[in-house]
This record gives structure tokens, C-alpha cells and sequence, in this order.
């Protein structure tokens, strides 16, 4: 009789340690959620109810667009309350939560605020070429106070004003934001753009449209007189440089202009434009000569060519030898009109034996005139050959001797 | 006698004064030295480039067709990276409740949301260990001046929920996010975050036949280069060579061991896998096939580490799932003697994700897990497609273990996985096994295997002459015998227990 009743004890024993075991692992189903409200406005407290039969406190899994929290319940007349926290309840999107040790689950959608607090916006590219094939975007994101972007449908005006157009258009949310294409009109100037929603305007915002590539142009030279003294300048002017759409090129566009001469040698000289027309100077050659100049913009425009003749400025000149044929004075140099050349033409003078070129000097005139010393250390007593060149002109001496 | 002492006084005080120089020489030249060390000249440009890959969750986006600019490889190259280091950083912040690395990926609007959650869940304690898995992108939009994107992602997130640092739950599930991008600084920084829809990801079993499974192996490492096999001195004719003398012993079927480490760990290096497919046409070749172990040494666990683990497998499975002489995939070796070092959660957890994964890759070759002993064989049972234990206990107990381990899995075939018995007997150990003992021992296994229907791969066909600390340790009496576990001598002499390799020819 004993032995039964231990052995009824122990059995009930392990039997009663066995159910609490099981209590601790698992909370019995007789928690129900009462709440039945799934859609929340973003801001809403959103709290959750069950009803419960135990003093089992269960933590809540609460899961949604930026993390994960677990949340603590308040057990008040056999209801477990929890909370949801700001945080989570402010934001928009799908909420997913998993009573703990239960097999309760279910999901809350919070909604965003029907309100537009900001219009977040972004515009680009800032500026865009005139022509109607290029085009900025403006995107606009409205966001209630929560910083929710609005609901997907919502419709947001777009506003447009280019010279004197002006427009509006509708469009609808759609991936969370709303976008629209501007595509640039065939003149140059300044878009401006807004948008609307819900009532809430945005600020202004600016697309410029510059002007497209330049189209082909024209130069043109002017000088002061033709002849080539080496001394006045050259200017050279292209045209209103313009796109394909007649809009004048911005400022500042660089014009190269390439100068040949006979020779076959290249002068570069450059200049950028205002108000479409590019200026740029260059001196004028000092023998006579012919320049036929073309002008780019690199790689999109080009210009006509012109050629320019220049005339030769001296027609002669005189050369004196003195102090046994050691000084050489070169001069009056005189001019078209016979006047006294500028100071500054280039003389140069070479100096040969036979055949074999010794040395040579470059001088600039100055009244004048120019002299040249051959002084006994460099050039010994014995004949030699003088040339002598100015503006292309050229006078040769042949076996002078130096003593 | 004055002069002597005077001289003496003289060399010792010269003696000491160059020694008092030659110490500050030495001090002021060390320091010298010292500041003229520093950084290198060629980091001085940060053109190094140190980068260690981190997270690696599968990625796949959906056919481009966003509007907007069209989008070209480069962009959605960073757009991915950063999209991807946005949610690492994510991860980290809520396992530490720190906001480290935050403010690279998030805009100033939306970090704060991140940072008041971080804050809650660092007030109670609460900690979150999650990693994504997987994600399905879609680019929805990208702005003309590309500084801005959209697109809409629907991953699979893995997550356990810590308070107090224990466990409270664990869930995987399935979300669908859209998100705003807005590029600052050249990052990609999430601005909106939506989250449009959640539920929990439940996985469709899928079991794979095993009615045509009938293993009779070995567990193989070649004889000079075990724990090595894909070494510098990995020689295939050996391991052919090695293979037919196991067909010919009568056996249909070989043990492998993919090292995590030493295949390149998430980037997986393609010499391994050349080395790795001549072996299982070596294998084909002598009519054998072949159960590959995956994960071997790896050790690892962390949630953060589930998605470099994931390629890693993704790319050895994608590489070899088609071949021949693929017999099964078996997750890891002996998982549970990890329980007590790495949480027996974690583990279990991290296997169940690696079937899911391994299946999803290859629906052909079954599923199992190397358990080193029965009473852990029972874990996962439903997601194994058969059952594979160790058994190094007394072959006694046995049958009992056996009947015990069948009541709980009626329905999968049970494969011994590894057995087998030293036949050292030495300094270390006096009283081991003789050579003798150990054909015993085989005899005697064969026939309870057959009494007991069970497979088998037996440990192993070679005595070794070295094995690594890494595998039993360093100390002698563990090590050496060890080395004594083969069927063939370390001289290629077939020992007593050969003979009883399997049971019938």
C-alpha cells in the first residue's frame, strides 16, 4: 500500500514537473488579440491589445521599415497591452509583428500623412543645351512632417515657365516620387520650374539653357595700311557666332585663328567671344607677304578663309663702310611715304668667308638707322663677304676687305 | 706603483667614457631610426586598395528596365555595393547598438530613424543579429543627372532577436522594400525606406529520393597529404590509384573534405576547384562516387558570416553539382561538437540555412549532416535527406543505438559515417589495439551493419605519417594514434582488418 502511493507520488511528480516544463517553453493559445485595426496614419499611437487568461508576459517581435524593437507589455484585467514606439509607429510601411511564443502574428500598414509638409526636390542637370534634344529632370518628392514620402497616385502639379510660355501639367506618384522631363527649347534663356501638391507649392527652381554648338562663321581683318613694317597690327573680327537655332554662342567661347603664310609657316592667334563676336590681333609681318587666315572653334565650327596681302614697306636701302671697312652704317631706312622708319625693324648681317659662314647679327634700327662694328679681335685682317637683309630685302658685298 | 694605479684609473675612466658615448650614439640613432619609420611613401596616394569582402548575400536584379536614364553596369555596380554596405552597417549597428558607419549609407533624415531605434534597443538591452540572405532588385528609376534611384527590393532576411544576451526568438523573413537613393559624396545613400510588404519565409521542403542509395565507403585522404588534400602536393594519379584499389576492395563510394579555409573561404579559388573536379573524375573514372563534406574547419557560426558562407557554397556546389560522380552533399562535419563553444541555436540555425541554400542550388544530389554521434543524428531530420552519424563508441552498444535512432526516423536511410579503430599500440598508449584487434573490431562492424541494415564509410583507407594539430591536437597520445586508423600500412601494406573492408564482393 505504501509502496503504491510513493510510487503514485513520484508519478504524479513527474508528471507535474513535466507540464510546468512545457509551460515555460510554450504560453498556452488562450491569448487572443482583440485589437482589429490593421490601417494606421502615420503619428497615430498605434497599440495593440490581447486578451489573456495567465499572468505570462510575452514579449512582442515588432519589426518595420528601419528595425526591429521587442516591446514589453502592460498586463491590466487579464489584458496585455503593448505599445508600439513613436519611432516605428511615425514611419510608413508595412509593420510585421510575432507575439513571442505564440504562434500569433499579423501585419499593420501605416499610412503617410495626406499632407505635404516638404517638396523635396531635385533638379538636374542645372543647365542644358538649347535645340529640344537635351533635357533636365525635375523630381519631386512630397514628404508629410513625418518624413514620409506621400502615397503612391497622389497627384502633384508641375510648373513651367520659359519667355512666354507657361505651363502646367499633372502627375502622379508613382515608386514614391513623381518626375518630369524638361526638355530645353530652341532658345537659349531660363527655365524656370515649380511644382504643387495638396494644396503646398514649392520653391523655384532654375534650368539655363545655353546655347547649342556654334555653327559655321565668317571673319574679316582690319588693318591700318597695307604695308608690311612689322610695326602696326592686324585685327582680325569673326561674325555673330551662332547655333543651329540662331541663339548667340555663349561668352567666352574661344576662337583659334590660324594665320599661313608664304612660307608655309603658321601664326596662331586667339580670342574669345562677347556678344558672339571673337576679336583677335596680330602684328604685321615686315616683308612682304601673303596670310590666309581661317578660324575655329575647336571641334564644332569653322570660319571662311581670308588672305591678306602686305606690301613691301622699304623699297631700298644704303649701306656706308668706314673706318677700314669696319663700321657699317646702314640707313636713312625710309618708309612708303619716305618717312623715317619706326624704330624696331629687324637688319641682319652675315658674314662669310669664303663661302663658309663666319657669323651673324640681328639689330634692331633705331632713327634710322643701324650700325654694325666688326671689331679686328673677331675678324682678322683679310676679305670677306657681307650680306646684309631688311624687310626681305637683301644687298650682298662681295670680297671687301677689313683692314 | 703610483704610475700603474694612475694608468689603470686612466684606461677605465677613457674605457667608460667611450662606453657612455657609444650607448648615446646608439640611443639617439635608435630614435632616429625609430622616427624615420612610418608610413610607407607608395600609401601616401591611398592607392592601395584594401578591401575585404564582408557580405556577400545573393543578389540577382530583376532584367533593367527602369525609367528614367538608362542605366549602365558601373553605376549599378556602386549602386549595389553600397546598397549592400548600407544594410552590413545596418546589421552591425543593431548587433552592437552602435551607429558606427551609419551616416556613410543613410541620408541625415533617415539615419535618424536608424539612430532612435538604436537608442530603444539599447535602453532594453535588445540587440538584433540578422543578415539578409538574399535580395531580388529591381531598378525602378534613375534620374537623367544620375544622383538619384529607386528601386524595389524583396529579400529574405535571417534575424535573432537577443535581450539581456538571450535569445528571445528567431525568424527569417521575407520583405519587400522600396527605397530612394539620393548619391552624396559619392556614396549611394538611402533616403526613403518603405517597407511594402513582410511575412515569414517558410521554405518548401523538398526531399530528394534516397531508394537508390545503397553507400559502402571509405572516408579518404591520401596517404601523404591527409587534412591536405588540395594542397601543393595534390597528385591525381595518386588519388586514382588510390581509388581503384577501393573499387576493388569492393566498395562504391568515397568520403571528401572541402576545407572553408583552404577553398578561399567566400571567394573560392579556381585552382581548388580544377583540383576538386579531377578528383571526381578520378572517381569516375574507377566507378565510385563520391560524398563531399563541405565546411570542414570552418567554425565560425556568426549570422554576419552566413552570407560569405553562402557563396562559398553557392559557387563549389554551382561548379561541380552537375558531375557524375556526385553521390551527396554532406553540410558539415561533426556540427555538434561546436554546441558547447558556439551556441547549439546558432549552429542548428546556421545548418538548417545551409540545407535551404544547398538545395536551392542543386535539386538532384541529397542532403546530410556528419553528426559525430547518434543522439545529436535526430536534429534536423526533417530537412536531411538521409541520416549520417559517427560511431567511435564500443561496437556493443551499437545495435541498441541504431534501434533507438531508427524509431525516431523510420523513414530515412541511416549511414554510419565514420568508425573505425587505431591499431596503435605504443609508448603513448601500451594498451592499444593490435592489428589483430583492429580486424576484429572490422569483422565484427560489418556484421552488425549488415544485421542492422545500415551504410557505411569506414575511417580510413591509410595509416598517416603526420596529422595536424588542427585535427586531434598536439598532445601524443591523441595524435599518434591517430596515424594508425587505416586499412593499408603507411608502406601501401594491407593490414589484417582489410580483409573485412565491407562485407560482401
Amino acid at each position: 500500500m505504501n509502496i503504491k502511493h510513493t510510487y503514485l507520488f513520484f508519478l504524479g511528480l513527474i508528471l507535474l514537473s513535466s507540464f510546468s516544463m512545457l509551460q515555460e517553453t510554450e504560453i498556452p493559445s488562450e491569448i487572443k488579440l482583440i485589437t482589429t485595426t490593421t490601417n494606421f496614419e502615420a503619428g497615430n499611437t498605434i497599440i495593440l491589445k490581447f486578451s489573456t487568461s495567465e499572468t505570462v508576459k510575452p514579449f512582442l517581435y515588432c519589426t518595420n521599415s528601419y528595425g526591429t524593437v521587442l516591446i514589453e507589455p502592460t498586463l491590466k484585467n487579464s489584458f496585455l497591452w503593448y505599445q508600439v514606439p513613436n519611432t516605428i509607429s511615425n514611419k510608413r510601411g508595412v509593420i510585421y509583428w510575432e507575439l513571442n511564443g505564440t504562434s500569433l502574428t499579423g501585419k499593420l500598414t501605416v499610412k503617410p500623412i495626406q499632407k505635404v509638409a516638404t517638396m523635396e526636390t531635385y533638379v538636374g542637370p542645372p543647365s542644358i543645351e538649347a535645340g529640344g534634344k537635351d533635357y533636365s529632370m525635375l523630381i519631386i518628392i512630397p514628404t508629410d512632417s513625418l518624413d514620409n514620402p506621400l502615397a503612391e497616385k497622389t497627384l502633384v502639379t508641375t510648373k513651367y515657365q520659359f519667355l512666354n510660355q507657361q505651363k502646367e501639367k499633372p502627375i502622379h506618384i508613382k515608386n514614391l516620387i513623381t518626375y518630369k522631363n524638361l526638355y530645353s527649347p530652341l532658345k537659349s534663356g531660363r527655365i524656370l520650374v515649380s511644382s504643387e501638391c495638396l494644396d503646398e507649392n514649392s520653391k523655384e527652381f532654375t534650368v539655363i539653357v545655353y546655347p547649342a554648338n556654334p555653327s559655321d562663321f565668317k571673319i574679316t581683318a582690319e588693318r591700318h595700311h597695307l604695308y608690311a613694317d612689322g610695326n602696326q597690327i592686324t585685327t582680325f573680327y569673326s561674325s555673330i557666332i551662332k547655333d543651329a537655332y540662331n541663339n548667340i554662342v555663349s561668352d567666352g567661347t574661344f576662337v583659334n585663328f590660324f594665320i599661313r603664310n608664304k612660307k608655309g609657316n603658321i601664326l596662331k592667334t586667339s580670342g574669345t567671344t562677347i556678344k558672339g563676336i571673337a576679336t583677335s590681333k596680330m602684328i604685321h609681318p615686315d616683308y612682304k607677304t601673303t596670310w590666309s587666315v581661317k578660324a575655329y572653334v575647336e571641334g564644332m565650327a569653322e570660319s571662311n578663309t581670308i588672305v591678306i596681302d602686305y606690301k613691301q614697306v622699304l623699297k631700298d636701302f644704303e649701306v656706308d663702310f668706314s673706318k677700314n671697312n669696319r663700321l657699317i652704317t646702314i640707313g636713312p631706312l625710309k618708309s612708303f611715304m619716305k618717312q623715317i622708319i619706326p624704330d624696331g625693324l629687324e637688319v641682319r648681317l652675315f658674314v662669310y668667308k669664303n663661302n663658309v659662314l663666319l657669323n651673324s647679327e640681328i639689330k634692331t634700327s633705331y632713327n634710322g638707322f643701324v650700325d654694325f662694328k666688326l671689331n679686328t679681335a673677331a675678324y682678322k685682317k683679310d676679305t670677306y663677304t657681307i650680306k646684309i637683309i631688311i624687310a626681305g630685302l637683301e644687298k650682298e658685298f662681295k670680297t671687301k676687305t677689313l683692314w | 706603483m703610483v704610475g700603474l694605479n694612475r694608468n689603470i684609473i686612466r684606461s677605465i675612466l677613457i674605457a667608460s667614457y667611450i662606453m657612455i658615448i657609444a650607448t648615446i650614439i646608439a640611443g639617439i640613432s635608435a630614435l632616429f631610426s625609430y622616427l624615420n619609420t612610418g608610413a610607407d611613401r607608395s600609401t601616401m596616394l591611398h592607392t592601395e586598395i584594401a578591401k575585404e569582402i564582408l557580405y556577400t548575400p545573393n543578389i540577382k536584379w530583376t532584367p533593367l528596365l527602369n525609367e528614367g536614364r538608362l542605366m549602365d553596369v558601373e553605376n549599378l555596380k556602386n549602386l549595389e555595393r553600397d546598397y549592400l554596405n548600407a544594410w552590413y552597417v545596418k546589421h552591425i549597428a543593431n548587433k552592437t547598438n552602435t551607429t558606427i558607419g551609419i551616416e556613410d549609407y543613410y541620408t541625415d533624415h533617415a539615419r535618424q530613424n536608424l539612430y532612435e531605434i538604436i537608442a530603444i534597443n539599447k535602453k532594453q538591452q535588445t540587440t538584433i543579429d540578422a543578415t539578409t540572405l538574399e535580395h531580388q532588385p529591381t531598378l525602378d528609376f534613375f534620374s537623367e543627372d544620375g544622383q538619384l534611384a529607386v528601386i524595389t527590393d524583396t529579400n529574405i532576411e535571417y534575424k535573432r532577436i537577443l535581450k539581456d544576451n538571450k535569445l528571445i526568438t528567431e525568424t527569417t523573413e521575407q520583405a519587400t522594400y522600396k527605397i530612394v537613393f539620393l548619391l552624396e559624396d559619392g556614396f549611394w545613400r538611402i533616403r526613403h525606406l518603405v517597407k511594402e510588404n513582410s511575412k515569414r519565409h517558410i521554405v518548401n521542403k523538398k526531399s530528394i529520393a534516397t531508394d537508390s542509395l545503397h553507400i559502402k565507403g571509405i572516408n579518404y585522404y591520401p596517404k601523404d597529404t591527409p587534412w591536405d588534400m588540395f594542397g601543393n602536393s595534390f597528385n591525381k594519379d595518386i588519388i586514382s590509384n588510390d581509388f581503384k584499389i577501393i573499387k576493388e576492395a569492393g566498395l562504391n563510394a568515397v568520403r571528401i573534405f572541402i576545407q572553408y579555409e583552404d577553398f578561399g573561404k567566400a571567394t573560392v579559388k579556381n585552382d581548388k576547384l580544377i583540383k576538386l573536379q579531377q578528383t571526381l573524375d578520378a572517381a569516375t573514372t574507377n566507378n565510385l562516387k563520391v560524398v563531399l563534406t563541405l565546411f570542414d574547419f570552418y567554425g565560425n557560426y556568426s549570422v554576419l558570416d552566413w552570407t560569405l558562407n553562402q557563396q562559398h557554397a553557392t559557387t563549389i556546389i554551382t561548379a561541380v553539382k552537375g558531375h557524375d560522380a556526385l553521390l551527396a552533399w554532406d553540410i558539415k562535419n561533426e556540427p555538434n561538437l561546436d554546441f558547447k563553444t558556439r551556441g547549439k541555436k546558432i549552429v542548428i540555425a546556421w545548418l538548417d540555412n545551409m540545407i535551404t541554400l544547398v538545395k536551392s542550388i542543386d535539386s538532384k544530389h541529397p542532403v546530410t549532416i556528419g553528426w559525430s554521434n547518434t543522439e545529436s543524428a535526430s536534429i534536423l531530420k526533417d530537412k536531411v535527406d538521409f541520416i549520417s552519424f559517427h560511431y567511435y563508441e564500443d561496437l556493443f552498444n551499437l545495435s541498441t543505438s541504431v534501434e533507438k535512432l531508427r524509431k525516431e526516423i523510420p523513414n530515412k536511410p541511416l549511414v554510419m559515417q565514420e568508425f573505425g579503430i587505431s591499431s596503435y599500440s605504443g609508448f603513448w598508449k601500451p594498451f592499444g589495439s593490435s592489428k589483430e584487434d583492429q580486424a576484429n573490431y572490422h569483422k565484427k562492424a560489418q556484421e552488425l551493419i549488415e544485421a542492422n541494415n545500415l551504410q557505411f564509410m569506414s575511417w580510413t583507407l591509410y595509416d598517416f605519417g603526420k596529422v595536424p594539430k588542427s585535427v586531434v591536437g598536439s598532445l601524443p597520445w591523441r595524435k599518434n594514434p591517430q596515424k594508425k586508423f587505416g586499412f593499408i600500412t603507411k608502406d601501401g601494406k594491407k593490414k589484417p582488418s582489410f580483409k573485412f573492408i565491407t562485407n560482401s564482393k
